[in-house]
């Protein structure tokens, strides 16, 4: 399937990487854990340039946040007791879900951004984190907000770059809840809709903020901005829960395919959005009125 | 391009294209162990182990094996005497047509060297990447159990202090 490529490299340097990385240009493509590149079985490339020793296996946490190696595995993710312990596991729970265990020793966090699949449970998490990317090639590195990060279905801002780390700001300090949920046929299939949900209480019990992101409905994962403001300031009731329920279906774009209709996709991101802001708000200790 | 790699706890320099796949390099070094199914990622046919870990071989570039251990089925008992891995598949009617068992059997090797006494639920996530299309996973997972049991038992995977669920309570569980 793969005959036609040229050259295999296995660079042992984030700068030799990137070096080959512009003289490859267009026929280059990067491999980690490999399972989108030979899925997906694009012909164009004439070279692949592996990135799993870089050194780019790594967690990190310190008062600014975590930082993760873009080549740690989902496996290695969900085992990491600071990803476990970090905004209630929700990045843990979400490495979990992404498939078999076969494909999680392989797959890595960075793979599953860069491939751009709008059901990538990995992104709709980082979204609600509100995680920025580091991204190099061999003349800069910059960041990328991973909100500004996808164009589109399989399309991302990438220009011959290379994510090196995702970068997760330190959470608002005070009593939060966090949620991750998954409409799958099975517990390690594609998502048919997934969410991660997060709020935080004020000293009143209301709720402080709350940020909201919905995956495989749409081109792209989507943060329901006006139901996060809709919650923004207020007691939480059955009624409001109803408002906000709307609002992430008013957020929502699904489409019609194999796996489900573009109508349950949008009666199912109220649904678990619904979820998981009771988890959320059970989690920051928020009474639900109502 | 060549890679050095062990398989099977024997050193190998193998001549590959840049493009292989570790599952066409392991069928074409007649290790036919590696089954071929889904070619996608989704079966568990072709499931080795590498550096201890169940990977799907179909998934995997022959160039990223370098330097790795990989262990196949035709690892597992060479010298002649089944694990009791694949004595419990036998025993359990765990096996029919065999397609599966390969992968299933390295799966639940990886599982029972991190879990030496695994829950239902573990021995089900573990096998949960394992497509069978004949018999179903009953019979697998009660396999898995009781060769959990028979590696405690002859203390082969370091001895537990846990007493060994039966197999009746394990089938309570569910």
């Amino acid at each position: 399937m793969f005959d036609h490529i040229e050259c295999f490299y296995r660079p042992g340097t984030l700068r030799e990487a990137l070096a080959l990385l512009q003289k490859t240009g267009r026929r280059g493509a990067i491999v980690a854990g490999a399972t989108d590149v030979v899925t997906r079985a694009d012909r164009s490339p004439r070279y692949f340039i592996d990135v799993t020793h870089l050194d780019l296996d790594y967690v990190r946490k310190n008062g600014r946040g975590c930082t993760i190696g873009a080549a740690t595995t989902m496996m290695a993710l969900e085992k990491s007791s600071i990803i476990r312990g970090f905004a209630g596991g929700i990045l843990a729970k979400a490495a979990a879900t992404c498939g078999s265990i076969q494909n999680r020793n392989m797959a890595t966090v960075g793979g599953n951004l860069a491939n751009a699949s709008p059901a990538a449970d990995s992104a709709v998490v980082l979204l609600a984190l509100d995680a920025h990317l580091v991204v190099a090639n061999s003349r800069r590195k910059h960041r990328i907000p991973l909100a500004e990060f996808y164009v589109g279905p399989h399309k991302t801002v990438l220009k011959s770059e290379l994510i090196v780390e995702i970068v997760i700001p330190a959470l608002p300090g005070g009593r939060s809840g966090w949620s991750f949920q998954k409409l799958g046929r099975t517990e390690t299939d594609i998502s048919l809709v997934n969410a991660a949900v997060g709020l935080q209480a004020d000293a009143h019990g209301r709720i402080k903020w709350s940020r909201i992101a919905m995956g495989a409905v749409g081109p792209m994962p989507v943060r329901a901005r006006a139901a996060e403001k809709l919650l923004a300031g207020n007691a939480l009731s059955e009624d409001l829960l109803a408002q906000a329920g709307e609002a992430v279906m008013n957020a929502v774009s699904p489409i019609s395919d194999g796996r489900a209709s573009a109508e349950y996709r949008r009666e199912m991101s109220a649904v678990l959005a619904r979820r998981a802001l009771r988890e959320c708000a059970a989690q920051a200790g928020i009474p639900i009125g109502n | 391009m060549q890679v050095m790699l062990t398989i099977n706890g024997e050193a190998k320099r193998l001549s590959i294209t840049p493009g292989d796949l570790l599952l066409d390099v392991l069928r074409r070094e007649c290790y036919f162990g590696v089954k071929r199914g889904c070619e996608t990622g989704e079966c568990g046919a072709c499931t080795v182990l590498v550096n201890g870990k169940p990977v799907n071989s179909c998934l995997m570039f022959a160039a990223q094996a370098e330097g790795t251990e990989i262990l196949t089925i035709e690892g597992v008992a060479p010298d002649g005497n089944l694990d009791p891995l694949q004595t419990a598949f036998l025993d359990h009617g765990a096996v029919q047509c065999g397609y599966c068992t390969p992968g299933m059997i390295l799966s639940a090797k990886a599982l029972l060297a991190e879990r030496p006494d695994p829950t239902d639920a573990e021995v089900r996530e573990a096998l949960a990447g394992n497509f069978c299309r004949c018999t179903g996973y009953l019979k697998p997972v009660e396999a898995v159990l009781a060769a959990a049991q028979a590696y405690r038992q002859a203390g082969s995977r370091g001895v537990s202090t846990k007493s060994g669920r039966s197999r009746g309570q394990a089938r309570k569980k569910r």
